[in-house]
């Protein structure tokens, strides 16, 4: 990874809006996520609308040159809502999307705002039906009389046109802001978490939902600890995960108990005394939990690290990386300015030995799991031009010795915040959320996940 | 250079003092920090919980460890609290855990004629207010669905009751989404000031001009309190750091909200059209205000 020649990552650069140099809000890209092939990749925005891209199948005249993303569909997923008992309006921001595995010819994936869960089909049409009796090409009624012979309809190509339609509308099951969602390995089920409980679904099934979780207090005054993220494991139906904002991962079986506010495992790291500042609570608070694709593993990522759990270990981490420690001295001052609530996504790759996530100034970073290397590069216009190879960047602490091109720790720009990314579920592409644009990169060299 | 007979100072003592002053400093910017935040987060129509939890938390803390360090410079911390923020925090109330002292938590912040005399008293209790108004910050949170024996909002819970036992026995099966719609008020109202609705159930003035007297004593915390909660309920979870009439125009603006949900919100007072009630409320709201005031120059 990182200096690396047989595994430098290529640049595929796909503009979200190429064109804009300003940001408009209601762009900024909110959630990534690619389908359980790969083949198909979902953005969510700020204002509600959904875009998938499809990557372009090889072509045979150029075996080395990857297949390329680009738009399939684009749909108004959420729209703000007004609650009239509250006075409050409903965010249509996308929070989370989901993709259900694909049993037909269509695709469906799950999107959530902070309140309403959808399901979507996107389905493709290239045939239509011609040679109507009773009406023309046009679709105008013919008068009858003009119908000599009858026909039989038949199915002609069309241009394609992929159509994309709401199944679902899974609402009114959450108080709070709703985190997360995840399908669950029997696809018939699927969770959706909020601050404080986490709700089980039937695909099928609208109206209503089974509580299992909900750790709100009988007395609100005595809330110390909202839920974060909740996922289920790959594998094992049963099993779920879900993160709180005090730094555990509590494991629950849903076996055991129609309610799981007992855990089945209680993951938590025990403070370093020597370490504590005001701040320790709030950088401990986990951001994104991710169970491995084998599901021995859990992912997490709270301010400043990233942690890689075994299962079978309950009272520390595995491995834990400094994704930005030198931001360990400025806390107060990014407590200052909120970046400390800032929420970092994390990914792993498709066979479990790397993993990556986001930071500031449109830095990401990738920490590989065997060598123990790592590699920080940046997804902006400027560094980085189409089919250029990206640059390892450093950031160096104030006064440390400093090289040509590094980074120093003052002057990142703490507005340009990688929070959302994705790794494709077998290849080495990935996908970068840098507010209003989506980056992706490919690994051109070794496409195949080794 | 130490003169013969002269003490000597043990070096880590030394150390401690400078560590402990820039510990003390750092304490209070990241209270009053944590303080503007929290009031901030409050006036935005729907904060974020997880924010508003963890920014709860860190305050809680701050306040634990300066009351953990006695040896800190009073002086700092007193300059710092620009109004004695709660008449409960008494001397001789002890430390108690937050959630014990819910139910006591009020943030009449009223001052006292000898504010000045009783500071000296007030300086350790300037933690323990803290405390309070943190307790009372987080008693906002879902106030409908508490259970405490706070007389202005019985009548309050007794209606939420019913949400509350919906809410138990969705638990074990299926969840209806009508009872979720009921819950959604009462639960989301986290940060919002339900207490504007404590203002209006006890606009009684003759009973608070009795009461300044009350408010003078500095012994009997209980009772006292008790008495207080009862014609001054808990005006607003705004610090201790802000004056009273800035809190209650904070109130006032989520006066037309508020009585648009009345049916359910309020047994006591008759639904209103919304203009209306926004009005009548505004003008009471005033009026209180005014009162306020007075009392607060006198």
């Amino acid at each position: 990874m990182g200096e690396d020649t047989d595994a430098t990552p290529t640049l595929n650069h796909r503009g979200f809006l190429p064109d804009h140099n300003y940001v408009t809000e209601a762009d900024i890209i909110s959630t990534v996520e690619f389908n359980h092939t790969g083949e198909l990749l979902a953005t969510g925005d700020k204002g509600g609308r959904v875009v998938i891209f499809q990557r372009e199948p090889e072509s045979k005249t150029e075996p080395f040159s990857q297949g390329e993303y680009n738009v399939y569909s684009t749909f108004q997923s959420h729209e703000p809502e007004f609650d009239y008992l509250k006075s409050l309006e409903i965010e249509e921001k996308i929070n989370k999307i989901r993709w259900l595995p694909q049993q037909n010819a269509a695709h469906f994936l799950l999107s959530t705002n902070d309140k309403t869960i959808k399901l979507w089909k996107v389905s493709e049409r290239d045939k239509r039906p011609e040679g109507y009796n009773l009406k023309d090409e046009e679709g105008r009624i013919k008068d009858v009389s003009t119908v000599t012979s009858l026909q039989v309809p038949v199915l002609m190509p069309m241009d394609l046109m992929v159509e994309v339609s709401p199944r679902r509308v899974f609402a009114n099951a959450h108080t709070y802001h709703v985190n997360s969602i995840s399908v669950n390995s029997d696809y018939e089920t699927y969770m959706s978490a909020d601050d404080l409980r986490i709700n089980l679904w039937h695909l099928d099934i609208t109206d209503r939902s089974f509580n299992i979780v909900d750790i709100k207090p009988a007395n609100m005054e005595d809330l110390t600890e909202v839920i974060t993220a909740a996922e289920f494991h790959p594998h094992h139906c049963n099993l779920f995960v879900y993160s709180s904002s005090k730094g555990t991962l509590r494991l629950c079986d849903m076996r055991e108990a129609a309610l799981c506010d007992k855990h089945s495992k209680l993951f938590e790291e025990p403070e370093d005394p020597s370490a504590r500042s005001f701040f320790s609570e709030i950088i401990s608070s986990v951001s994104d939990v991710k169970f491995s694709h084998s599901g021995r593993y859990l992912l997490t990522r709270d301010y400043l690290t990233a942690k890689v759990w075994d299962l079978n270990m309950e009272s520390k981490p595995l491995e834990t990386y400094q994704v930005h420690d030198y931001l360990r001295s400025k806390l107060c001052s990014l407590y200052e300015n909120d970046c400390i609530f800032d929420k970092f996504e994390c990914a792993w790759n498709g066979s479990d030995s790397v993993i990556m996530t986001g930071a500031y100034n449109n830095f990401f970073r990738m920490f590989d799991r065997n060598t123990k290397r790592d590699v920080t590069l940046e997804a902006s216009r400027e560094s980085s031009k189409p089919r250029a190879v990206l640059k390892p960047r450093r950031v160096c602490a104030a006064g440390g010795k400093r090289r040509k091109d590094d980074i120093s720790v003052d002057s990142l720009d703490f507005t340009k915040k990688i929070l959302h990314t994705a790794w494709h579920p077998n290849e080495n592409i990935i996908a970068i959320a840098a507010t209003n644009n989506l980056y992706i990169f490919q690994d051109k060299l070794n496409s195949e996940m080794h | 250079m130490i003169m013969k007979g002269q003490k000597r100072k043990l070096p880590p003592e030394d150390m401690e003092d400078r560590s402990s002053h820039f510990w003390e400093s750092q304490r209070q910017f990241v209270f009053s920090v944590s303080l503007n935040k929290y009031q901030r987060s409050q006036e935005l129509p729907e904060p974020s919980l997880r924010r508003s939890v963890l920014i709860a938390n860190t305050l809680r803390q701050v306040s634990l460890e300066a009351s953990r360090a006695p040896s800190v410079d009073w002086e700092v911390s007193q300059s710092h609290y620009s109004s004695p923020s709660s008449l409960l925090a008494l001397s001789s109330v002890p430390l108690v855990p937050l959630s014990n002292m819910s139910n006591c938590a009020t943030n009449v912040h009223l001052p006292v004629k000898d504010e000045d005399e009783d500071w000296g008293s007030m300086s350790m209790d300037s933690d323990f207010s803290l405390s309070a108004s943190i307790s009372s910050i987080l008693t906002a949170l879902d106030s409908t669905m508490d259970a405490g024996p706070r007389t202005p909002l019985r009548s309050l819970e007794n209606l939420s009751a019913p949400f509350e036992g919906g809410v138990a026995g969705m638990r074990r099966g299926v969840g209806e989404c009508g009872d979720q719609q009921g819950e959604c008020r009462a639960g989301s109202s986290y940060l919002t000031d339900l207490t504007v609705e404590d203002l209006f159930q006890d606009i009684d003035t003759s009973l608070l001009e009795k009461d300044m007297c009350v408010l003078g004593l500095r012994g009997g915390a209980s009772v006292a309190s008790d008495e207080l909660l009862r014609y001054l309920p808990p005006l607003s979870s705004v610090s201790a750091s802000q004056p009273f009439p800035f809190s209650l125009n904070q109130n006032f603006k989520c006066l037309p909200s508020f009585s648009s949900f009345s049916p359910s919100s309020s047994s006591s007072s008759p639904p209103l059209s919304p203009p209306f009630s926004a009005q009548n409320h505004v003008k009471e709201g005033f009026e209180l205000e005014h009162l306020m005031e007075i009392l607060v120059e006198s």
